[in-house]
This record gives C-alpha cells, structure tokens and sequence, in this order.
C-alpha cells in the first residue's frame, strides 16, 4: 500500500476515533487554525473584493488606478501569505503527539507527512469556507466605500467561483506549508523534536538592505527629472517595493542584534526571557512583527507623497483632485487591512506558543513564577521587536523621500500627526492581540491536569 | 527530629473520586522520603498539596518555619507562589526548564525570581553546576545536554535559591537504569549535604529503597510508613552553600 493511500485510509479513522477528545482539545488542536485560516480567507477575499472594481475600468486613468492597486496588493498579500504559512505550521505541529505514536506503530515518514498534509489542509477548508462566510457579511459595508465619487457597490462582491478559488488556494498554501513545516521537524517513534538548525540572520542581510536603500535613495533624488506625475508614482512604486524587499531583508539580523544587546543588559527575569525569546528564532520574531514595519513605512512614505499630490491636485483638474482622495482613501484601507493582518498574526502565534509550552508554564507556576511575569516576558518578545522595527521603517521611508518629508513638515504637520495616530492605534491594536493571545496561560494554568507533560 | 512540615486530616477530592482521605503526615528536616503507590493511589496529589500547588478540601498543613509555623492551607495564590520560590525546589520527571535558555540562565533565573541580581545569580548557579558535574556546560542550551545532564540543570535549580523541602515527582522516571542512578546519586547527596528534606514521588523501588522513610498510599490513604530507617549509600558529600556570603564547599562533591 503506498504512503498516500495508507494516510487516506488513516487520517479519516483516526478523526473519527479520536472525535471526544478533538473536541476536548478544541481550541488547543483545531480552533487556532481555523481561526486563522479564517481571517486570512475572509482578508484575501476582501482585498481582492476591493481590488476588482479598478479592473472594471478602462478609460485613461484607470492605469493609475490599477498600478496604485497593485501596489496596495502586493502590500497586503506578503503579510496575508506570512499569515497564511504561520497557520499552516500550527496545523501541522497540532498533531504532533499522535504522529509521533503512528511511527511507532509502524507507519513510515511519507505516510506521516501526508497525514499531516491532508489534516492541514481539511483545517484550511473549514477555516476559509468560515472565512468566505466572514467575507459575506463584510461585503455590504466594503460597497459603501467610495472611488472616483460613488459607492463600489456590488463591485465588492466576488463572483463565487473567484471566492472559490480563493479557498482552493488557502488550501493549495495550508497544503504547501504543512510540507515544508515538517521539514523542521523530526517526527520519530519516540516524538517530535525540533531540528537544531542555526537561524540565518546573518549580517550579510544587512549588507544587500543597505545596498537596496541606496539604489531606492538614488532613485527617489532623481523623482523630479522623471517628468510626469504617473511616471513619478511608478518610480515611487519601484522604490517602495525595494524598500520591502529591504526591510524583510534586514528585519531577522536588525532583531537578532537588538536582543544580543538586551540579553546582555538584562537585569530583571522577564528582560532575559524576552531577550532569549526573540534570539531563539529572530526569524519567528520578525513574521510576527514584519507587517507593522512595513505599516509604519507605508504610512510616511505615502502620508509625505500624499501630502504632495495634495498640493499638486488643489490646483488640478476634478479628475486628479478625485484622484488624490482616492488615493488616501486607498491608504487608509491599506493600513486598517496591514495592522488586522499584524494583529491576527500577532494574536494567533502567542495563542499557539502559549499553547506549545502549556506544560513548561505549568511548571514554572509550580515552582512559584507569577503569571504576570510569563505574561510580562511574552509582550515584551512581541512589542519591543514592533517598536524596533516601526521606529526604523518609519526612519528608513522618511529618509527616501527626504526632500520631500522636510517640506511636509514645514507646510503640512498635520500630516506627521495623523501618522503619529495611525502608528499609536496600530501599537494597541497589536497590543489588544498579544494580550488576547497571551490569555492562554491563564486559561493553561487554570487547568494544569490538562497540559502537564504534553509540551510539543 | 525537627517536623518541617505537617499534614493533618488531608483530604482532596475529584469528581468521582477521592485522592486524599484524611491523611496525617510529618516530614522531619533533613529527611530523603519516598512517596510509593499504585497509580490513582494518591501520591502526586499529596506532593502538590504539601507543596501549594493543590488546595486541599480539607485539613491542614503548617510548614515550620525558623520564625513561625505557616498554614499553607490558608495562604492567597500570591503568598503560595513566593513561598514555592522561596521555601521550595522542585524537580519534575522531564526537568521542565526553559529551552531557549541556557543551563546557566535556567538555574539562575529561580534566584533572579527572589530579586537576586543577575551577576550573583549566575555566579551561584554557576557554583551549582560546577558541583553537580556540569562544570563547563553552562552556556550550553538544554537541546545540547543530555537527559540526565538535563535533570542535573533541574536539580541546581531546585536548590540553588537555599529550598529548604525539595519535591521530585517521577526524577529519573524519563531516564535509562544507569542515568538514572547517576541522577538519584546527585539528588540524594546534594539534598543531604545541604540538610534539606526530600519528598521524592516515584514507582520505581530502587529509588525508594535509597531513601531514609517510605510512605505508601493505596486509595488515598497511607497504608505503609516505614518511620526513619538510616538510608544506605554513601555518606553525604557537600554541595555550595546557597547564601553568597557564605559561599563555600564542605568537600569534594564525587557524584
């Protein structure tokens, strides 16, 4: 019997046999993932929801229109993809326990990894139909946002088999990620180790960063030789994707280097537990925070640009005046969707390392750690990294429009203060998530009979 | 010998059944007892109620303290925490130590708990390693030592903040016969030397048998007790003093 068709016949009996205590494990088990699955299903559908009215158009701006989406869209889909591979590993590492036991009952590593793959990607079914039911019930009040002067409408709603597609690629990804997830994980007869594999936050990300910014700050000093305003917006566009590109680049060594020096400086417990909590995996840290980096650089770069093309539309014809606004009001939905998907992904990998370590947190309750210490340590791991971060997106978009940001600030520093808002909510938002996540150890401590001895 | 801590009238409750069925129990100081009983007989459930970790239904546990005797029975949450960091050490059957942390920082962090600075903390812990045979090793993280190198980590930890009753549930119940004498050596010297009591849970006779007394439980209630026999083995080497200023070692510490 192949390694398919045994996982085919497995996975299903043992969902069956094992169904009490799957629904005893609940949230531990199924519920994160699904959860997640979910929010990424239901953010996918709205972006592209949102997305699909500019296609609809085909006169003489709608190129600009469709460009600035594309933009707005690869912005959202990074994180939502990150989101997306960070609920397939729970999935995955949800069932460690018993694929340790079905090798030791014989099954070998293939059966195992499909196993994994087919629960994975049933988790993801159930998470993204939940998710398209989410969408529906969003897409009501995603119509009444308005571009070029009206309402999108019913242009928010997807036809259903783009929403299908949608959830045959969530899956198609839970799918991809469980795979990949197992190869980090040993899975023998006698349980399921981590591999002991070197992080590779190495300093020659920030060397290709730094080499990134410089091409981007070049570019963005010759903004004005570029002539046109749409030929400026595709240059600016270019610069921001390299600007990404940069920041995931650099985000892992940034934070590996920042919690080398906080570990060194630590003085009180949770200080050295956050420290070796962000040096354990920089990588793990960065998912977590990444897409507030890349909120915080969106939100100067295009409040300084927005600022500008609102000096340039005040003297424009109505269609760049209508343009200008629509714009803003595309960057504001970008950040609401950038600090969700943040939030979601922040909340989601707290609950689950929360969860992974049930048993080590019960037995630091035993020996007499208090909970808001364990708690203290895990906010810290999430919001010192974010501030790092935020701090040097914010500084590193600031610097690429820098002949620009000085003469905002001069002329417009309302603009600075609507960044500072939009910075201070995203912060609690994330926040608010982390807190959310973190109230797992006490519902963990609460019933420690549970959790004792089974840490994954 | 001088009662330490004191069960009287113990019982303990769970839906269906009764763990704890008026139990009376003294540990004398500096005893090593071992706790035995089939399981569901109620052993694990008397560690953790004398430790503070369960309540009990009912009846009452004093620990003597140099000052007065506490009711553990009666203290909030928060003093039963501080108390555990303070007055207790344990050791669990998997050691239960933070991975991402090395073996130094794992013992030293029960210190930093009480409010020791970190510099202190870690020469302490690092004294502690030393002398239970991981000398070297302490910037190793737990994923690079072995299982019993692993409980040694959990056993410093246990007694690096000066815990006068150490509580072992299952200690070498993960480990192989050989490890797991090495182990049980490192446990009982170590407690011995400093003049601490030891409550060890466990199904294993051999390390019943290396105790001073063996208390047995069936249904909840001890139906054994072999009061204080002098234990076999070695005598007690010396382990380092916990307080830092008086840091010393009595002798070599041959585990």
């Amino acid at each position: 019997m192949s390694s398919l068709s045994m996982a085919l016949r497995l996975t299903p009996y043992l969902a069956r046999s094992n169904g009490s205590s799957f629904r005893e494990a609940g949230l531990r088990d199924a519920g994160l993932p699904i959860l997640a699955f979910g929010t990424v299903t239901a953010l996918l559908l709205t972006v592209a929801g949102g997305s699909q009215v500019f296609w609809s158009w085909s006169d003489d701006i709608a190129g600009t229109y469709q460009a600035l989406a594309v933009v707005a869209m690869v912005l959202l889909i990074i994180p939502l993809l990150t989101l997306g591979a960070s609920a397939a590993r729970l999935a995955a590492r949800r069932r460690d326990d018993r694929l340790a036991s079905l090798r030791l009952l014989g099954a070998n590593s293939a059966t195992v990894v499909w196993m994994t793959v087919i629960e994975s990607t049933v988790l993801a079914a159930v998470g993204a139909v939940a998710g398209a039911g989410l969408y529906a019930c969003v897409a009501p009040f995603l119509g009444l946002i308005q571009f070029r002067g009206q309402a999108i409408g019913s242009h928010a709603w997807l036809s259903v088999p783009s929403i299908l597609g949608c959830v045959l690629a969530v899956c198609v990804l839970a799918a991809a990620s469980a795979a990949l997830g197992l190869r980090k994980v040993v899975v023998t007869p006698l349980g399921v180790r981590t591999r002991q594999t070197a992080d590779g936050a190495h300093w020659v990300r920030g060397l290709i960063a730094a080499v990134v910014v410089v091409i981007g700050v070049v570019a963005m000093g010759m903004l004005s030789s570029f002539g046109t305003f749409i030929v400026i917006i595709a240059v600016m566009g270019g610069c921001f994707g390299l600007a990404l590109l940069a920041l995931n680049l650099m985000g892992p060594w940034i934070l590996r280097l920042r919690a080398s020096s906080q570990l060194k400086h630590a003085k009180k417990p949770e200080q050295l537990l956050a420290a070796r909590t962000v040096l354990e995996s920089p990588k793990e840290s960065w998912r977590q925070v990444g897409g507030v980096a890349m909120t915080s650089f969106v939100g100067v770069f295009v409040g300084v640009g927005m600022a500008v093309a609102d000096t340039m539309g005040t003297g424009g014809d109505a269609e760049t005046t209508l343009l200008v606004r629509d714009i803003n009001t595309g960057v504001m939905i970008t950040l609401l969707g950038s600090f969700l998907m943040v939030a979601c992904s922040a909340g989601v990998n707290q609950a689950a390392a929360v969860l992974d370590r049930a048993s080590t947190l019960v037995a630091l309750d035993r020996v007499g750690m208090p909970q808001k210490l364990m708690v203290a340590a895990r906010v810290k791991a999430v919001m010192s990294p974010l501030f790092l971060v935020a701090g040097i997106s914010a500084a590193a978009a600031a610097a690429l429009v820098l002949p620009l940001t000085g003469a905002v600030l001069l002329t417009q520093p309302v603009v600075f203060l609507t960044i500072g808002g939009v910075f201070a909510a995203g912060f609690l938002l994330v926040r608010l998530a982390v807190a959310a996540g973190t109230a797992q150890i006490s519902q963990v401590l609460a019933r420690p009979e549970r959790y004792a001895g089974m840490d994954s | 010998m001088n009662a330490i801590l004191q069960a009287q009238q113990l019982t303990k409750h769970y839906p269906g059944s009764i763990a704890l069925d008026h139990v009376d129990f003294t540990a004398n100081a500096g005893q090593s007892i071992a706790i035995i009983g089939p399981s569901g007989s109620g052993k694990t459930t008397l560690l953790h109620c004398l430790a503070g970790i369960l309540r009990p239904d009912a009846g009452a546990i004093t620990l003597n303290t140099p000052s007065s005797p506490l009711r553990l029975d009666t203290l909030g949450d928060a003093a039963l925490s501080r108390l555990r960091r303070e007055e207790f050490g344990f050791v669990f059957q998997q050691g239960m130590l933070l991975p991402e942390l090395t073996a130094l920082e794992n013992v030293a962090l029960a210190l930093m708990l009480n409010g020791t600075d970190r510099t202190t903390s870690e020469a302490r812990a690092a004294e502690w390693l030393a002398a239970l045979g991981l000398a070297g090793m302490e910037q190793r993280r737990l994923g690079e030592l072995s299982g019993g190198q692993v409980q040694r980590v959990a056993i410093a930890r246990a007694q690096v903040t000066g815990a006068r009753v150490v509580f072992a549930d299952e200690p070498t119940g993960a480990l192989d016969s050989a490890t797991s004498n090495e182990v049980l050596d490192v446990l009982l010297h170590s407690v011995a030397a400093n003049g601490r009591t030891l409550l060890v849970v466990t199904h294993d006779p051999n390390v019943a048998a290396r105790c001073e007394r063996v208390v047995e439980l069936r249904d909840g209630r001890i139906v054994a007790d072999s009061g204080t026999v002098p234990a076999p083995g070695p005598a007690a080497p010396a382990a380092p003093a916990t307080e830092p200023a008086t840091t010393n070692f009595k002798g070599a510490f041959n585990v």
